[in-house]
């Protein structure tokens, strides 16, 4: 194996999202510029809802909640879904030239991080796993999700890991699939999540959570790293002016889609093996599954089997509903008991159907 | 229609090959800008488009759109400067078009070029851009669509 490349190691600390926000923009462009090594940088954020890129907070959060409870509103530069981020989690990102890996495509650049960093979570004593496209999961259950960002060569491919966790508060900031905050959504959301904290029954140092995840990522791409007090005097000069770009309405709520087009539809369907209830967050002009949840009466083994098919449709077309549950089952072969993969679909059919979208079960 | 490793190239197309953008010049002197088949093919389905703004001065190599696939977000690099035009409008609720027909129905913007021989000139046409392709392929590792 030949020696390994040095890359800057980075822990930027418990910042307003803003801040590490304009870090990711002055890092991605001193790196392109060739002026920045290749970096893995932690952090941890004050509390704060980050968009993906192209969401809009009014579909995403409960904006009132954050406001009266100074929750910050921030939009990364790196896709996927809202999450709410506070002290109790840290964040990992690495940039770097895509070339390294000698991967092109996307999604093999994420399998092969997201990959190393559940190799680190496992160091720590938790079996985490890459659940693609862009998870890290414990038993189905998500304990750390991950975006990128592909700008010329430079790859920024970030990613949060819950340490310990507030599942009640992430409802209260986020619109979930579920229009009243019951002790049921609350449970159910809860099945869906996990911390490190719940996995190992204690709450683990940062520093040692730091140490596993960087030498799992000094393993998997054969580097060693530099440790550096603070971002680059090149960083440094530009990022004001990011900052000042970055710190504003202007930014955070560039992208408006109305509420009304990401309803939350409820669907029951009664089934042989069971009672089957369905809450789906629908994107009514692009007619595509934002995020289902499948919960009620009915028994399917492992039950991390619901999780993951809740995973394989997030954003799948209304009319491709039914082949991804069929391809999910064909692929996974759980113990359905009773049930059938057309039940699945059939339970989102009559969910869909309450706004005129019933196609799904064609 | 030249095809590499599964992905159609158009030899009459220019291409950057690096930022994975096609240029193709218009009877009209304009000039439409997309994605390649290729770029297509290593993000995977794209779920959000925002372009700039008609009327925005836009530099070669200096992003006229923003895409978003599986969570990733990259910008679609002009391969000529020019002021932007028109943008396709059908890809703010139909991304997916993209990937079905990027040299198509699924176009980005069309700009109005401020030096298209400089900027062909650093592009690749014809039979020179299906071998650009390949070592690019190679070198990413990509097998076929």
């Amino acid at each position: 194996m030949s020696e390994p490349a040095c890359w800057r190691l980075l822990d930027t600390g418990l910042r307003r999202a803003a801040d590490h926000v304009a870090i990711n923009r002055v890092m991605l462009n001193a790196h392109q510029a060739g002026k920045v090594p290749n970096t893995l940088r932690f952090m941890r954020f004050a509390p704060c809802a980050l968009l993906g890129f192209h969401q809009s907070a009014s579909q995403e959060l409960r904006l009132d909640y954050c406001g009266a409870h100074g929750i910050d509103i921030q939009r990364r530069l790196s896709g996927g879904g809202a999450v709410y981020c506070d002290p109790d989690q840290i964040a990992w990102e690495l940039c770097f030239d895509r070339r390294h890996l000698g991967l092109g495509a996307m999604a093999d650049i994420a399998s092969c991080i997201c990959g190393a960093a559940a190799t680190g979570i496992r160091g720590l004593g938790v079996n985490a796993r890459f659940r693609p496209r862009n998870d890290i999961e414990v038993d189905g259950r998500k304990i750390s999700g991950t975006g990128g960002i592909l700008d010329g060569n430079t790859v920024i491919y970030q990613g949060t890991l819950l340490i310990d966790f507030n599942v009640e508060r992430m409802l209260k900031v986020l619109r979930i699939p579920a229009e009243k905050l019951t002790d049921k959504a609350v449970a159910s959301a809860g099945e869906r999540v996990t911390s490190l904290a719940e996995q190992l029954g204690y709450v683990p140092a940062l520093d040692g959570v730091k140490h596993h995840l960087a030498n799992a990522f000094a393993d998997e791409f054969n580097i060693a790293f530099e440790p550096a007090n603070e971002i680059d005097a090149v960083e440094q000069r530009t990022y004001r002016e990011a900052l000042a770009e970055i710190d504003t309405d202007e930014w955070v709520y560039q992208h408006y889609r109305p509420t009304a087009e990401a309803p939350t539809l409820e669907g029951v369907y009664r089934a042989s093996g069971g009672l089957m209830r369905v809450n789906v967050s629908l994107d009514t002009r692009r007619r595509r599954i934002r995020q289902v949840w499948f919960h009620g009466d009915f028994f399917v083994q492992p039950r991390r089997t619901i999780y993951d098919l809740e995973a394989a449709l997030r954003g799948a077309a209304v009319t491709d509903v039914k082949a991804t549950i069929e391809r999910f089952f064909a692929h996974h072969r759980p113990d359905l008991l009773m049930l059938a993969p057309r039940d699945f679909s059939n339970a989102v059919a009559i969910a869909l159907a309450s706004v005129g979208a019933p196609e799904v079960a064609q | 229609m030249g095809v590499v490793r599964g992905c159609d190239v158009p030899e009459a197309l220019f291409y950057h090959i690096d930022n994975n953008v096609w240029a193709r010049r218009e009877s009209d002197g304009t000039v439409t800008v997309g994605v390649t088949a290729y770029g297509c093919a290593l993000c995977g389905p794209v779920v959000s488009c925002s372009p700039r703004k008609p009327g925005d001065a836009i530099k070669r190599d200096r992003s006229c759109a923003t895409l978003e696939s599986s969570k990733w977000v990259g910008p679609v690099k002009a391969p000529v400067s020019g002021e932007l035009l028109e943008v396709n409008a059908v890809l703010s609720d139909t991304p997916g078009l993209i990937n079905q027909d990027p040299y198509g129905a699924g176009w980005i913007a069309r700009l109005k070029p401020t030096n298209w021989d400089g900027d062909a000139g650093e592009l690749v046409t014809g039979a020179d851009a299906l071998g650009r392709f390949e070592t690019r392929m190679d070198a990413d590792g990509f097998g076929s669509a």
